[in-house]
């Protein structure tokens, strides 16, 4: 829209780009792969590539992947990797398939940009909205994001989350509430978490209806959709069912989410603080956890209830510091759509600050997991410090953007204060 | 978990300058006619505000609140608390042997001996004075030539001799007693040489048994009215002792008999022929109290603890090399009983020979082999160096010596026929399960009563009411095998009652710690969440006020 008009030779060329590149990853460095799959930044529980290699073997031997208590993930992942010919001889059509959710989710992110919903929403209009990335940008800068690259190396099966969450969100900006809705119960049949971005996303795409056939009453609306959330979702469920033949797979994939049997070690606050926990408060504690994880929808859906884009960016952040099993690829996300506020860049105070603390994590983090688990000189703090900082830089990043675009809505009531400098208090 | 706050700060408190100061700071900008003054507050901010903090609340109430009671209630069942202490006071049971003696005369008329029984039961009655343990005398019908049926624990056989003498059948629990015919009491008489007789050698025989009962009552906290009186400091020092030196009571125990060797010889022993010759009658004798199982082992090349070629008494208690014989404590959870045949010509200095192993009789015997109290025997056996085997034969004394130490670390008496003895340890192991449930009982229920915070599963009631109907049951039947059985269910459902797993972890668990359990992650949360909804009802009274004057002013104008 403004200026750099963006030909679709260029637009070819990023995605051409972003698939050679990896595809150079995955065959000039045939080791990374295996490596970065068992990094426990990148591979969770609950995502691991590796464990769903185990859950595939069992299941195309006829025995049900949960099983052996090492598969947490969806039953729909099985049928969809069987289908592929096998990893073990012919990596490419798996590679293939990464990349594939890979550049679709850098076009789900290049609609959002382009729709201009982060700077005009339909009951806000920013003022800055006109200092801003085009769609091309900010899909590079996710295509072309190390966490991004690393994550599709490493075969998180977090991407096709992130593939469905961003589909959502950009169906929902374009008018097609059914398909956002449809896409969020994708998402959350996947990771569960994603649930949570429900009401914001309502919001967001009743605020974005077609005017040519829009519902009217806003309770209506969201009746619909979540009614149509919960119908998807009951239908996958009945897939699954068929698929494996018992309910089984509910307490191994999100029953784990919700228990946090496994405590391997990962990015997030989690694990360390259920290996310390009494036994007898483990459960009040892990429903404390769920619920500070899902206290932040309200009251932010009510905040910043003019634009819900924001809210589901902000929320994206939130889960990706303070979810049971985070990876890089949640910060993936959240620095995904970041770049959508470029015009609130400008208003933000800690930039520096959060940047290098993020960046000062990614090197230390891999570093102190060495020490601890290889070298044997350091031990679980040394990591779970590490991952300390990294959250506090995430968190930094999530406060700052949040300040900006409250300030942002602020100085359209209060113009007369643009440029001051303001207390928080 | 300060790193959590941020986000929620953030959220809270950034409606700070957003929705401008506080209401109250406008009003007083606005007196000072500065320019920076901030507008009041719009009624819509004002309203969202309210809607975030409630839908922070509401998530607290509705489902933080449950989910806190839920997760952290302490199920507590329903213990009979009174029953139970009823049970360790001694109160629910009071533990009553009913001993019948039957009496066989076939020598002497019906009247004659009816007469003779209450005479002697008349004697007995003078005699004893613990009403826990009674003897009770009945004529058996003459004809019967063995004993009167099971439930009597001892058959008096009356024979015509020319003494008085006394003699226990070895094989059964008779007791032969000849008199003199002129010994019989005539009907009128009110009292007979006799009669005293008998009633002083039943007494005699019963009085170990006894003795045991009542210090085992003394020793637990039965009231002094049901034990025996003036149990001499002396008896119930020896019983201290020989209470020591048996083993705790368990359902099974374990036998290992092992043969160490210093040399390469004997490499072979017929163990198993000689446990069957020597040792069985007596285990099938014991098993209705205990299983046993058995395991043998050949060690060569052993060296023992002590190399003297004389033991001293002090030697004794380290001869056992306990750092290489592989003795290994306990298998599966049974007791272990130790008896260790030594192949060595080392002998025991004779003067150490009495007080550590006082029970068996040949001096033989007893020059070779010891006891170690609650553990087990050994027994040294010299050999010629060339033996390569060791028959039945050779293990015979050895394993008499085992069997008889085996009766004495089960806690067997010392007196009488061996009939008699094991009919005994019956009845002293029945009461000292029921004993030992009833106080396990006990501390179980000072234990609940003690900690409330303690949580107590449902098996822990079941075990409960379970011991406490096989007391009941043991109770009534005290003196039998039947009362044996039911006191061993008893005890085994106590121990598991009281060490339940879930109970023992938290065993020390006081409330001041669920301070340190909830305040460091739950007060950084709370003190924004109270703060907002403070102010906020705050902001809510002064509003009100602010309109209830407003109202005011119109009616007056």
């Amino acid at each position: 829209m403004d200026g750099a008009k963006v030909t679709p030779g260029k637009t070819a060329g990023l995605y051409a780009g972003a698939a050679v590149l990896r595809l150079a990853i995955f065959t000039l460095l045939p080791a990374l792969p295996d490596l970065l799959t068992g990094r426990v930044e990148i591979s969770t529980p609950v995502t691991s590539f590796k464990r769903l290699q185990e859950g595939l073997f069992l299941y195309n031997h006829n025995v049900s992947p949960y099983d052996g208590g090492v598969y947490h993930q969806a039953p729909l992942f099985l049928p969809l990797f069987s289908l592929l010919p096998s990893f073990s001889s012919l990596p490419i059509f798996t590679y293939l398939l990464y990349i594939a959710v890979d550049l679709l989710s850098a076009s789900a992110l290049w609609k959002i940009a382009d729709s201009g919903e982060a700077g005009s929403s339909a009951l806000f209009t920013s003022p800055r909205r006109e200092k801003r990335w085009s769609g091309f940008v900010i899909a590079a800068a996710f295509l072309f994001n190390p966490f991004t690259i690393a994550t599709c190396i490493g075969r998180s099966t977090s991407v096709f989350t992130t593939c469905a969450i961003l589909h959502a969100i950009a169906k929902a900006v374009s008018g097609a509430p059914f398909g956002a809705m449809i896409a969020l119960s994708f998402a959350s049949y996947l990771s569960m978490y994603p649930l949570l971005l429900l009401p914001p996303l309502v919001l967001l795409a009743y605020d974005r209806q077609r005017p040519s056939r829009a519902t009217k009453s806003a309770l209506q609306f969201g009746a619909v959709c979540a009614t149509t959330v919960a119908g998807v979702v009951a239908v996958l469920f009945q897939v699954s069912y068929l698929l494996t033949g018992s309910w089984e797979f509910l307490p191994s994939t999100y029953g784990v989410q919700l228990t946090l049997s496994d405590l391997a070690p990962n990015a997030g606050l989690w694990w360390y603080f259920f290996i310390e926990m009494f036994d007898s408060f483990r459960s009040f504690f892990l429903a404390v956890f769920w619920l500070h994880l899902s206290s932040y929808v309200g009251g932010l859906t009510v905040r910043i209830r003019r634009q819900p884009l924001v809210v589901l960016t902000l929320l994206l952040g939130i889960f990706a510091i303070f979810k049971p099993y985070p990876s890089i690829s949640d910060s993936a996300l959240f620095l995904a759509l970041v770049p959508l506020y470029r015009h609130v860049v400008p208003l933000m105070r800690y930039t520096f600050v959060s940047a290098a603390v993020i960046l000062y994590a990614t090197c230390l983090g891999p570093a102190f997991y060495h020490l601890w688990i290889y070298a044997g000189s350091g031990n679980a703090n040394f990591f779970y410090a590490i991952t300390l900082v990294w959250n506090l830089g995430q968190s930094l990043l999530v406060c700052d953007l949040m300040f900006a675009v409250l300030r942002d809505e602020w100085e359209v009531e209060r113009p007369e204060m643009v440029g001051k400098e303001i207390r928080q208090i | 978990m300060s790193i959590q706050l941020p986000p929620d700060d953030g959220a809270v408190t950034s409606n700070g300058p957003v929705a401008g100061a506080e209401p109250g700071s406008g009003v007083v900008s606005n007196s000072t006619g500065a320019k920076k003054l901030a507008p009041p507050e719009k009624p819509s901010d004002v309203r969202r505000r309210s809607h975030i903090i409630l839908s922070f609340w509401l998530i607290v109430l509705c489902l933080g609140l449950p989910i806190w009671w839920k997760t952290t209630t302490i199920y507590r069942a329903d213990l009979p608390l009174q029953e139970m202490l009823d049970w360790s006071d001694g109160k629910a049971c009071r533990p009553v042997f009913p001993l019948r003696i039957s009496i066989q005369a076939n020598a002497l008329q019906e009247q004659e001996a009816q007469n003779l029984l209450r005479l002697t039961q008349h004697a007995l009655d003078d005699l004893n004075d613990f009403s826990g343990h009674h003897l009770r005398l009945q004529l058996a019908p003459p004809s019967t030539t063995e004993h009167a049926g099971s439930e009597s624990v001892l058959t008096l056989r009356l024979v015509p001799g020319d003494t008085t003498t006394t003699k226990f059948d070895p094989h059964q629990p008779i007791l032969d007693i000849t008199y003199p015919p002129n010994a019989i009491p005539s009907p009128t008489s009110s009292s007979s040489a006799l009669a005293t007789y008998v009633a002083g050698q039943l007494r005699a025989t019963f009085a170990e048994e006894q003795a045991t009962i009542s210090y085992l009552l003394s020793t637990n906290s039965i009231p002094p009215d049901h034990r025996a009186q003036g149990l001499s400091s002396d008896v119930s020092d020896s019983l201290a002792k020989r209470t020591t030196r048996s083993l705790k009571y368990a359902p099974t125990y374990h036998l290992t008999f092992s043969l160490f060797t210093s040399g390469p010889l004997p490499s072979d022993w017929d163990i198993d022929g000689a446990i069957g010759a020597y040792m069985k009658p007596v285990l099938d004798v014991l098993s209705p109290i205990h299983n046993f199982t058995i395991d043998t082992q050949v060690q060569l090349y052993a060296t023992p603890g002590v190399q003297n070629q004389v033991l001293n008494k002090e030697d004794l208690s380290s001869f056992i090399n306990a750092a290489e014989w592989p003795l290994s404590p306990s298998i599966g959870g049974a007791p272990t009983v130790n008896f260790i045949v030594f192949i060595g010509n080392q002998t025991i200095a004779t003067s150490s020979q009495d007080p550590i192993d006082g029970d068996t009789g040949s001096p033989a015997a007893a020059s070779h082999s010891w006891l170690i109290p609650q553990w087990g025997t050994i027994y040294l056996l010299p050999l010629s160096h060339d033996t390569t085997h060791l028959s039945a034969e050779a293990l015979k004394q050895p394993l008499l010596t085992f069997t008889s130490h085996l009766l004495s670390l089960t806690g067997t008496p010392q007196s009488g026929s061996l009939p008699l003895r094991l009919s005994t340890l019956s009845r002293i192991r029945s009461a000292d399960l029921l004993l030992r449930a009833s106080s396990t009982l006990g501390s179980l229920a000072r234990l609940a009563l003690a900690l409330p915070s303690i949580s107590i599963p449902s098996r822990v009631a079941e075990g409960v009411s379970k011991t406490m109907h096989h007391l009941r049951l043991a109770c009534d039947t005290l003196g039998g095998l039947e009362g044996l059985a039911h006191a061993r269910i008893a005890e085994a459902e106590a121990e598991r009652a009281f060490f339940e797993k879930s109970m023992v972890g938290q065993l020390y668990f006081p409330d001041e710690h669920k301070i340190a359990v909830y305040l460091p992650l739950l007060g950084p949360v709370a003190v924004p969440l109270v703060m907002g909804l403070l102010n906020e009802i705050k902001a809510w009274r002064k509003r009100r006020s602010e309109r209830a004057e407003v109202g005011e002013g119109k009616k007056k104008e």
